[in-house]
C-alpha cells in the first residue's frame, strides 16, 4: 500500500451547504492528515481550521443559494493545502474581522483569502510538517 | 457526533455541575446554547461546566458560550470550565476567551 507523501494527490469533496454536513468535512479532512502523518496536535489544528472555513461559507451564504461548495485536499510530501471554495459571492470584507478566520490564521502556516468579491468565494490554506513526513 | 449534556444541581457548591460531551459547531450551538439558557433559568447559579468528553468545538459554540456567560454574569455568576482537552484549550487562547473563562485543570487531571 502506497502511503500519502510523494505524489502530488488531490482529493475533493463536494457537500451540500448545509451546517449537518460540517462534521465530514472535518472527518475527511483529519484522516487525510492522519495517512500524511502529520501529528495529533497538527491534526487537531487541520480538522479545526477546515472545520472554520465551511463554516464562514455557510455562515454568510446569501439566503436562497442552494448550492454546493467544494473541498479540495492538495497533498504535497511536505504539507496539505486545503481550499473550499463556493459559486457565490460573499462579504470578503468581513473576512479579516471574522473569529473564525483569526482561528484559522493562528491554526495553519498559510491563509490566501479572496482579495475582492468575486463570482467565486475561495478561501485556501496550507499546513506544513514540522518534520518531513517519513524521514 | 453530536452532543450530549447533562446537568445537576450541586446543594454544596451552590451551582449547577453540567457534563458536556461530544461536538458542538454550526449545526448544534445553538442547541447547546438554548439547554444553557434554560438550565439558568430554571436556578440562577455559577455553571461548573466538565469538559472531559468534550471532543470538539467550533467558533459558533464558542460564541454560544460567551452569550451564556454574559446572562450569567448578569446575575453576578461565574462558568468555570474544567478539564478542557488541550486542542480545545488551544481554541480558547487563539481566540483570547481564556481571559474571559474560568478555566481550570486539564484533562489529564
Amino acid at each position: 500500500m502506497n502511503n500519502a507523501n510523494a505524489l502530488n494527490e488531490s482529493i475533493q469533496l463536494s457537500l451540500p451547504t448545509n451546517a449537518a454536513y460540517v462534521s465530514a468535512a472535518r472527518l475527511t479532512a483529519s484522516s487525510i492528515a492522519n495517512r500524511m502523518v502529520f501529528d495529533i496536535d497538527e491534526i487537531e489544528d487541520i480538522k479545526a481550521a477546515v472545520s472554520e472555513a465551511c463554516t464562514f461559507v455557510i455562515k454568510n451564504l446569501p439566503q436562497q443559494t442552494q448550492d454546493c461548495f467544494k473541498i479540495v485536499f492538495g497533498i504535497a510530501k511536505e504539507s496539505l493545502t486545503v481550499t473550499i471554495s463556493v459559486s457565490a459571492s460573499l462579504p470578503v470584507s468581513a473576512l479579516r474581522e471574522e473569529i473564525g478566520i483569526v482561528m484559522i490564521k493562528a491554526l495553519v502556516d498559510e491563509l490566501r483569502l479572496p482579495g475582492s468579491d468575486s463570482d467565486r468565494f475561495k478561501i485556501e490554506m496550507t499546513k506544513r510538517h514540522k518534520k518531513t513526513a517519513f524521514d | 457526533m453530536d452532543f450530549i449534556m447533562e446537568h445537576q444541581f450541586d446543594q454544596t457548591k451552590n451551582g449547577w455541575l453540567i457534563d458536556i460531551s461530544g461536538e458542538v459547531d454550526i449545526f448544534n450551538s445553538e442547541k447547546m446554547k438554548s439547554r444553557f439558557l434554560d438550565i439558568i433559568e430554571s436556578k440562577k447559579a455559577d455553571l461548573y461546566v466538565s469538559c472531559r468528553n468534550l471532543e470538539y468545538i467550533d467558533s459558533t459554540a464558542l460564541g454560544a458560550l460567551v452569550t451564556v456567560l454574559k446572562h450569567v454574569k448578569a446575575y453576578g455568576g461565574e462558568i468555570y470550565l474544567k478539564s478542557i482537552k488541550p486542542s480545545i484549550a488551544k481554541l480558547f487562547k487563539i481566540t483570547n476567551l481564556n481571559q474571559v473563562f474560568i478555566i481550570e485543570g486539564d484533562a489529564n487531571e
